[in-house]
């Protein structure tokens, strides 16, 4: 084991990953096929069923409802002092951290990171149990996914033209709420676009379009992606969100218009500006809402000046 | 300065004419209500891009009588009523919050 | 005018401060507390005036390419602030004065030159 944690940054990985990680949900890995026990089943016995289903942990289940864990460090205890007769409710480990089965895969990888436990409950939206999730339903998951997405790339490869080495393809996921790192990927992607010496009012065209959408995100939906694709020539910024959308779009895109409640107010947003922005600072917009479906808003930035190509190389 | 002599003042549109004239006290810039709430003196006059009708009870509240738009900020006809009931003055400007409050303490202090 | 001219005029704090900045002449300034507003400006931005004590000031500065942010009111500058303004590389002041006195410190400070 490693003490370093799980190598997957946002910083560093490749969009490949990223977005798989993102768009595979817990529920598309974990197991489903439960070995469950009862509070009232002696250690003894859930040591039986760990040793014929070879798992080495067992949720202790009533009613669909999850009340704890039980793992083989506990039977092992449990060995060692004697009371193997004695019942799971009394031993079981009711500190318990569990994953809702719609969140996306990259939750999971973190938790497995912080907390260092062997697998983790999936619950559903009603906090029934539906699963439970190992590293190993990860690494399979993933790898099948990564297989599926490799073959797929290696076919389009075949087809098309050499890939340019300027293109850039990210994506960011941003949260509910989250005004601190919200405008995070506005910042990186700027200083990306300084670093390829691209005309400076292009590249601000292009960070406060991305600004604009990272706090759109933030303040009105329940969370969402932001996709940039950069290309010698232009660069395209895709913001998708989920619920709730918006209920009046031709309203939201007048000036002044807000519907932000006074403590996003308080914290500078919401001042009705941020869509007309995006669209004064772009070349072409459009931008799709429906209320309870989410909003799609793209935004195309040309460069005016095209980029500088190197000759280093 | 008083408001009337402030009407004067080319960079300035009155929107509002219907005010309780007195001399300013000092400015205020701010696009935070919550911290006009806090900090703002009274006769202040209030330099802001919130062209919004809660603007005006802000001001109403501590007693400011005069609310400058920034930045050519449309000024909503609900606004301009509160401000004709509350007898407060309004102005646009195409300035913005820092040429505004240039502009207006310069002013402030020729007296 | 120099950053330390301001500086010293505005009894500011120096939370953080970039290397090159002594040099600047600085022409632009934006007095504001709504982000979407800076962003709206079309010229250049050399400071940014503002009473939002929060990240987003600092990421908003660094969008626009100004060298750095004034906190105004004294407000107290956040630990998630220090970070940003070190990590992006934004100047990071704090004075206790007001947006509209700032204002009239910078003014009579051209003035002088």
């Amino acid at each position: 084991m490693t003490d370093k944690g799980i190598p997957i940054k946002m910083e560093e990985s490749t969009s490949l990953i990223l977005d798989l990680i993102y768009q595979l949900k817990i529920k598309d890995v974990m197991t489903r096929n439960l070995v469950i026990a009862s509070p009232e089943d002696s250690l003894d016995h859930i040591k039986t069923l760990m040793k014929q289903r070879n798992v080495t942990g067992i949720p202790i289940v009533k009613k669909d409802r999850l009340l704890g864990i039980l793992s083989i460090d506990d039977i092992f205890k449990a060995l060692d002092s004697g009371y193997m007769q004695e019942l799971a409710e009394k031993h079981m480990s009711k500190k318990l951290v569990m994953l809702e089965e719609d969140m996306p895969l990259a939750f999971a990888i973190s938790y497995f990171d912080k907390f260092k436990y062997g697998r983790f409950p999936v619950v559903d939206k009603n906090n029934l149990l539906v699963g439970m999730i190992t590293s190993r339903d990860i690494n399979v998951g993933l790898l099948m996914a990564i297989n599926k997405e490799v073959a797929r790339m290696e076919e389009l490869l075949a087809q098309t033209t050499p890939v340019d080495a300027h293109h850039i393809r990210k994506m960011f996921r941003i949260r509910k709420y989250d005004f601190e790192h919200a405008g995070n990927a506005s910042n990186r992607i700027k200083k990306l676009l300084v670093e390829r010496k691209l005309d400076p009012k292009d590249i601000r065209r292009v960070a406060v379009a991305m600004y604009e959408l990272e706090i759109n995100i933030a303040v009105h939906s329940d969370g969402g992606t932001l996709t940039v694709i950069i290309d010698q020539d232009h660069a395209e910024i895709t913001a998708k969100d989920s619920a709730p959308g918006i209920e009046h779009p031709e309203l939201a895109l007048q000036e002044g218009y807000s519907t932000a409640n006074e403590w996003i107010k308080s914290l500078g947003f919401g001042a009705g500006m941020g869509l007309a922005n995006i669209r004064r600072v772009s070349d072409s917009f459009d931008f799709q809402s429906a209320l309870g479906k989410g909003t799609t808003v793209r935004a195309v930035i040309h460069f005016k000046r095209k980029e500088e190509k190197s000759h280093d190389h | 300065m008083t408001i009337s002599e402030m009407t004067k003042l080319t960079e300035l549109t009155l929107v509002q004419k219907e005010f309780e004239d007195g001399v300013i006290s000092g400015g205020y810039t701010s696009d935070l209500l919550s911290d006009v709430i806090a900090n703002a003196e009274a006769n202040n006059i209030l330099i802001t891009i919130q062209a919004h009708i809660n603007t005006v009870a802000v001001s109403k509240l501590v007693g400011i009588r005069a609310i400058v738009i920034a930045n050519h900020r449309e000024v909503p006809i609900d606004m301009v009523e509160a401000a004709q009931k509350e007898k407060i003055a309004l102005f646009s400007s195409t300035l913005s919050q820092f040429s505004l409050s240039v502009l207006i303490g310069k002013h402030i202090h020729k007296q | 005018m120099k950053i330390d001219q301001l500086i010293k005029a505005l009894d500011c704090e120096v939370v953080h401060r970039r290397k090159e900045t002594g040099v600047k002449d600085l022409k632009h300034f934006v007095v504001s507390d709504l982000m979407s507003d800076v962003l709206l400006v079309d010229g250049d931005v050399d400071l940014l005036i503002t009473s939002l004590a929060t990240t987003q000031a600092i990421r908003t500065a660094d969008i626009v390419s100004a060298i750095g942010v004034i906190v105004v009111n004294g407000k107290a500058v956040t630990a998630d602030m220090k970070v940003s303004a070190k990590e992006l590389d934004v100047t990071l002041l704090k004075t206790k004065l007001s947006s509209f006195e700032v204002c009239g410190t910078i003014h009579h400070l051209k003035g002088q030159e």
